[in-house]
């Protein structure tokens, strides 16, 4: 019967479809079941000649078996085109990644964030002042007077004065690149009252001859700790405490008789040496210290000069180099290479 | 200052070894900077008799000397004539290596066998004299080990004095008596006696002119003097300290100087000019310490002449300068082989001044060193007293008269030390008794109160005027190392952040993430980087003093300098990304410049396109960077504008004219930042062949811009509908125009434009572009046919307003 044969069609080409293993052979089924040539089509055809009863009988069926067929093949053509021949796609897992271009920040500007953080960590504000300074700041404030041979000690870059209405010299105030930062400290104590905790971070520059361990253009870490009874056992234990984290080791400070103008006392500030701990190795030059700083007690004259009564506060200020701390930490030997621009040192941190 | 340890040992009485009495005075009074063993390398240096010499037989300027070594007799070949028979001279042996580095063989020279050489001063480590042989002291025997002979058995101490303890450090009494204090014991030595013997005062008139710059001046005459060499327990103990001996005047001071501190003197009597005087009417030789006139000139010591000034002050007779005050003695008036009387000066003068004239003059003498950092009129009488012995002792001689003229002494004074405050300030409990102790090691004299003490300074510690001063006194001879770290106590409170110094991180940050290399280059740059960048017009602060003059401007951009940096790094690198974050200084009319922090990246590329558009990649590369910057900033709403506007106008010859931009933000005419390719003419000044995009921002201005809260906009619900066009257009037409029409025919629904192609007809000067457009609406699902009618608007409206042909 007409019915039987499109129901034997459809089993017949989902048997076939099943067993497709290409897409050619996918083609060919839906030529031989619903080309214009196949079996299928002449049944279609061959309705017209049927009854009315019939037509409305067959023709649902054989056109939703059509349908049918239509899906099955293109449901099996999709699965046939996802199969993916995995071993062909074999690659060579040795050959060298694409190079992704990274970016380096500066050696300077890695060790200067550790050591904010080091401090923020310890409750200090980060204070901040120019770079070009004024001779009040960078000296007279600091009780370092005029004409002083202290002066000496700091070899000052001075600006041309390019102002000229002012005749005589000596009401003109000299312009100076400042040489350490510790004119932030007085700019700083002008608008606070202690008790404060601050570090001041900077680029200070000495008008001095560069070699593989001086340069002319340097960055200065300043900490100044003033309050009621701020003292020097207070700056041992913040001393040892920001090196020892720094270094990521216990280290021991050491305290040596100093001059600074604007400290009194003043202290040579030496710590235990990072790489042999104080045994004595070559890079302490077998002494077990290594020189980091200059420190003291903030001298009274410094703190008359900003305003605040005589011995009504005590502090303490300390200084070191950062370039230093960073050949430490990397074990660079030449401090030109910081401003060289070499990308060569660069893209090593 | 170099310390001789005999000496030290001798008046401080000290029993430790030379190494740990430099480690004791390292760690509780000054740094000792060197340890040296003299007379080391002598040990095959022994004293000669010359007994014959005879010319080379064949060479004419050779002698051969044969020397008298006790138990032999050897021949050397020696070039120096200063010799004759009966001399005692150094002779190094075969195997000897001198401290000039000399090794000493046998040798044959020109036919003479010679067994030695004979030593000048310097070969010898013990001076600079090269001029002949060192000749030395008769009395000395035949075959003695040289170092025995000259008592170099000691060793030098360089100790580096801090610079407020010239006045009293500088001297061996100075360190000595640090070394008792730090024994704990009390300095045995009899300062106090050190008085000068009473004589005339009529035989030298000494006037002082300029009373301010000179607190006290003696000045002694001593009569028929013996001028000759020094015994050689003074001359080994300044070879030691590194002064050459002289003869016995000259030496004496340097002596007395190194012994007490105090710098002194000696003129020849006989070169002073006498002038009449009225009462009792008489002619004598007068001394006036005057300031020097204007161009007045003298010549020195060292036979340097030097131009003086009127605030100089000079030593002067009735005629002329004879030494400048407290610097450097004249050559005429010096003491000579042939002096017979000498007028002697233990002074004291203003340290401002000293400094000031050495300043300008450029000399730098033992003297000077100790006038400047300010000496106690009290010391030069303990001087000239010691002087005067000494030089009776050595040369001979009698004192004829003294004069001393010290208007107003200065006299001991007093410092009230709170002990409380004294261990506040140290973090230490250290007792009365210690304290009392310690102060009076150092010689100050001592009154205990209940919680205070007084202590009366010997005016010889000028650096002690506050207590802070006694306290640093107790605190490092107590010893620092005793005091325990501890933490402050303080309140907790979180420290209030800086934001500009995190905003600049972070922008490091997201550079160094998108892969730029940072680099940090000096504040300078010389007027001829200035020109070159086409910043020389522009006024920048000038240094007075540069390095050198590639570095003698205030940097008012960071271009210059990166562009060296892209030219050095070309040698290695094709294609980089660096930037900076730096100050750069604008002269203004305020005291100070304003410092801007400023950034500027760089982009080099190496670029393979050719034609029009070639290179133009970095410009495109660092604008995409610009926009991941600012985006990640939170910056929103910006557009680039043609670079015509900038207020500084010279910068356009820095900028590539038709390839920058400055950068804008909606609603604002304000540049915030710019954007280019530098000018190729710039860019070959520099040596870079390649092309350079950059772009620069003002961090404050930035930093500015980027704090606008950032706010959640709620996701779409809807799906949206993606539609391409693409056209061609005139090459004049802006990209951003073509943007900005499509945005606003299509109004709100149209969410996005990308630009996914653009390609240039070289030819036909058009450019194709390809845009996808996005559509949306965030209350509806958008329909088909609702996207295809804004194509069509769009697509009219992109035809007529810019002339552009729709490609279907």
């Amino acid at each position: 019967m007409l019915e039987q044969k499109i129901l034997n069609i459809k089993t017949r080409a989902a048997g076939e479809i099943k067993k497709a293993q290409s897409e050619k052979e996918l083609f060919d089924s839906r030529v031989k079941y619903l080309g214009r040539k196949s079996g299928f089509n002449k049944i279609l055809k061959s309705l017209k000649n049927l009854s009315l009863e019939e037509k409305k009988k067959i023709g649902p069926l054989a056109n939703a078996v059509k349908k049918e067929i239509d899906e099955e093949i293109k449901k099996a053509e999709k699965i046939i085109r996802s199969k993916v021949d995995l071993e062909k796609e074999k690659i060579d897992i040795t050959a060298p990644g694409k190079k992704i271009k990274r970016g380096h920040l500066h050696p300077l500007t890695i060790v200067q964030n550790e050591i904010e953080d080091i401090f923020t960590s310890m409750g200090f504000e980060i204070a901040d002042g120019p770079e070009v300074e004024t001779e009040f700041y960078a000296f007279d404030a600091l009780n370092i007077p005029k004409n002083h041979p202290a002066r000496d000690a700091w070899d000052t870059f001075f600006i041309k004065d390019q102002r000229s209405k002012i005749k005589d010299q000596n009401l003109r105030e000299k312009i100076l690149l400042r040489p350490h930062t510790s004119p932030v400290q007085a700019r700083y104590m002008q608008k606070h009252k202690p008790p404060f905790r601050i570090i001041a971070p900077g680029r200070c520059f000495r008008n001095e001859a560069t070699d593989s361990s001086h340069e002319h253009t340097f960055n200065q870490f300043e900490a100044l700790v003033a309050g009621d009874d701020i003292n020097a056992g207070h700056f041992k234990y913040i001393g040892q405490e920001f090196f020892s984290r720094f270094f990521k080791k216990e280290l021991k400070v050491r305290l040596r008789p100093s001059f600074f103008p604007f400290t009194e006392p003043s202290f040579e500030f030496d710590i235990s040496c990072v790489v042999c701990g104080g045994k004595g190795c070559s890079t302490c030059s077998r002494t077990g210290w290594l020189e980091i700083g200059g420190a003291g007690m903030v001298n009274q004259a410094v703190f008359e000069a900003v305003g605040y009564p005589r011995n009504r506060y005590q502090g303490f200020a300390w200084g070191f180099g950062v370039e230093r701390l960073a050949m430490m930490r990397y074990k660079i030997d030449d401090i030109r290479l910081f401003y060289s621009g070499d990308l060569r040192f660069i893209d090593q941190f | 200052m170099r310390y001789s340890y005999n000496w030290l040992k001798e008046l401080s009485g000290t029993k430790l070894s030379p190494e740990k009495l430099a480690e004791l005075l390292t760690m509780r009074a000054f740094e000792a900077e060197e340890i040296r063993k003299t007379g080391k390398n002598l040990d095959k240096v022994v004293v000669g008799k010359i007994v014959g010499i005879e010319k080379h037989p064949d060479a004419d300027k050779l002698q051969v000397v044969k020397v008298d070594i006790k138990n032999k007799k050897l021949n050397i070949v020696c070039g120096a004539y200063n010799i004759a028979i009966g001399q005692k001279v150094p002779v190094a042996l075969a195997g000897a290596k001198l401290p000039g580095g000399l090794k000493i063989k046998k040798a044959e020279i020109r036919g003479v066998k010679s067994y030695g050489m004979l030593c000048a001063e310097d070969e010898l480590g013990l001076g600079s004299d090269h001029s002949g042989i060192l000749i030395l002291d008769k009395k000395l025997r035949p075959g003695m080990n040289l170092a025995e002979a000259l008592k170099l058995d000691d060793a030098m101490i360089d100790l580096d004095i801090l610079s407020n303890r010239g006045h009293d450090a500088l001297s061996h009494i100075g360190i000595a008596r640090e070394i008792c204090a730090l024994e704990n014991k009390k300095f045995d030595y009899d300062y106090e006696g050190l008085k000068m013997p009473s004589a005339k005062t009529d035989k030298i008139k000494v006037e002082i002119q300029s009373k301010e710059l000179c607190p006290r001046y003696i000045g002694a005459v001593m009569k028929n003097i013996e001028i000759k060499e020094s015994p050689s327990w003074i001359k080994s103990r300044l070879i030691t300290c590194g002064i050459s001996p002289v003869n016995n005047v000259v030496d004496a001071a340097n002596y007395v100087m190194l012994e007490l501190g105090q710098p002194l003197h000696c003129f020849d009597f006989g070169k002073i000019k006498t002038m009449e005087i009225p009462n009792p009417k008489s002619k004598i030789p007068s001394i006036f310490i005057r300031n020097a006139k204007k161009g007045e000139k003298i010549k020195l010591l060292d036979e340097s002449i030097a131009e003086l000034m009127e605030d100089d002050l000079v030593i002067a007779d009735s005629e002329k300068a004879l030494a400048i005050a407290g610097i450097m003695g004249g050559l005429d008036s010096g003491v000579n082989p042939k002096t017979k009387n000498i007028f002697l000066e233990a002074a004291n003068f203003n340290p401002m001044l000293i400094r000031k004239t050495r300043m300008r003059l450029g000399i730098k003498t033992e003297s000077s060193d100790r006038f400047e950092r300010e000496l106690d009129p009290n010391l030069a009488e303990k001087g000239m007293a010691r002087l005067i012995e000494i030089i009776s002792e050595t040369a001979g001689g009698k004192l004829e008269s003294v004069k001393d003229i010290y208007p107003k002494k200065v006299l001991p004074w007093k410092i009230k030390l709170d002990l409380a405050y004294l261990n506040r300030l140290l973090g230490e409990d250290i007792s009365p008794k210690i304290v009392k102790k310690i102060l009076e090691n150092l010689e100050l004299r001592v009154t205990s109160h209940e919680s205070r003490v007084e202590a009366e300074i010997p005016t010889f510690r000028i650096d002690l005027k506050t207590q802070e001063d006694l306290i640093e006194e107790i605190g490092r001879i107590y010893g620092y190392e005793k005091i325990k770290p501890r933490p402050p106590l303080a309140p907790v409170k979180p420290a209030k952040a800086n934001d500009q110094k995190m905003f600049e991180r972070e922008v490091k940050n997201i550079l160094a993430g998108g892969g730029f290399l940072e680099v940090c280059n000096y504040s300078f740059y010389g007027v001829k980087d200035a020109g070159l960048a086409g910043l020389g017009t522009i006024k920048h602060l000038e240094l007075k003093n540069p390095m050198n003059p590639n570095q003698a401007l205030m940097r008012i951009s960071l271009i210059p300098n990166l562009l060296k940096n892209i030219r050095d790094n070309l040698r290695n690198y094709k294609e980089f990304n660096i930037f900076e974050v730096g100050r750069v200084y604008w002269p203004n009319s305020e005291v100070l410049p304003e410092e801007k922090i400023v950034l500027v990246g760089a982009v080099v590329m190496n670029s393979s396109k050719k034609g029009e558009n070639s290179g133009a990649e970095g410009f495109y590369l660092a604008k995409g960077y610009v926009d991941h910057l600012l985006s990640r900033l939170g910056v929103m709403g910006q557009y680039y504008d043609d670079f015509n506007s900038s207020p500084l106008e010279t910068f356009r010859t820095l900028w590539h004219e038709s390839r920058s931009a400055e950068i804008k933000i909606e609603g604002s005419e304000k540049a915030v930042g710019y954007l280019g390719e530098i000018n190729p003419f710039v860019l070959a000044q520099f040596g870079i062949r390649q092309r350079v995009a950059m772009f620069e921002f003002d961090m404050g201005e930035l930093k500015k811009i980027s704090e606008t809260e950032r706010e959640y906009a709620p996701i779409s619900k809807y799906p949206t509908i993606v539609r391409d066009i693409s056209m061609i257009v005139d090459k004049s037409v802006k990209i951003s125009d073509v943007l900005s029409s499509i945005q606003a025919s299509g109004g709100n629904l149209v969410l996005d434009v990308d630009l996914f192609d653009i390609f240039e007809n070289e030819k036909e000067n058009e450019k194709s572009l390809a845009f996808h457009i996005i559509f949306g609406s965030a209350d509806r699902t958008l329909e088909s046919k609702e996207a295809d009618a804004l194509m069509e608007k769009i697509a009219a409206d992109l035809e007529r307003e810019l002339g552009v042909k729709i490609r279907k």
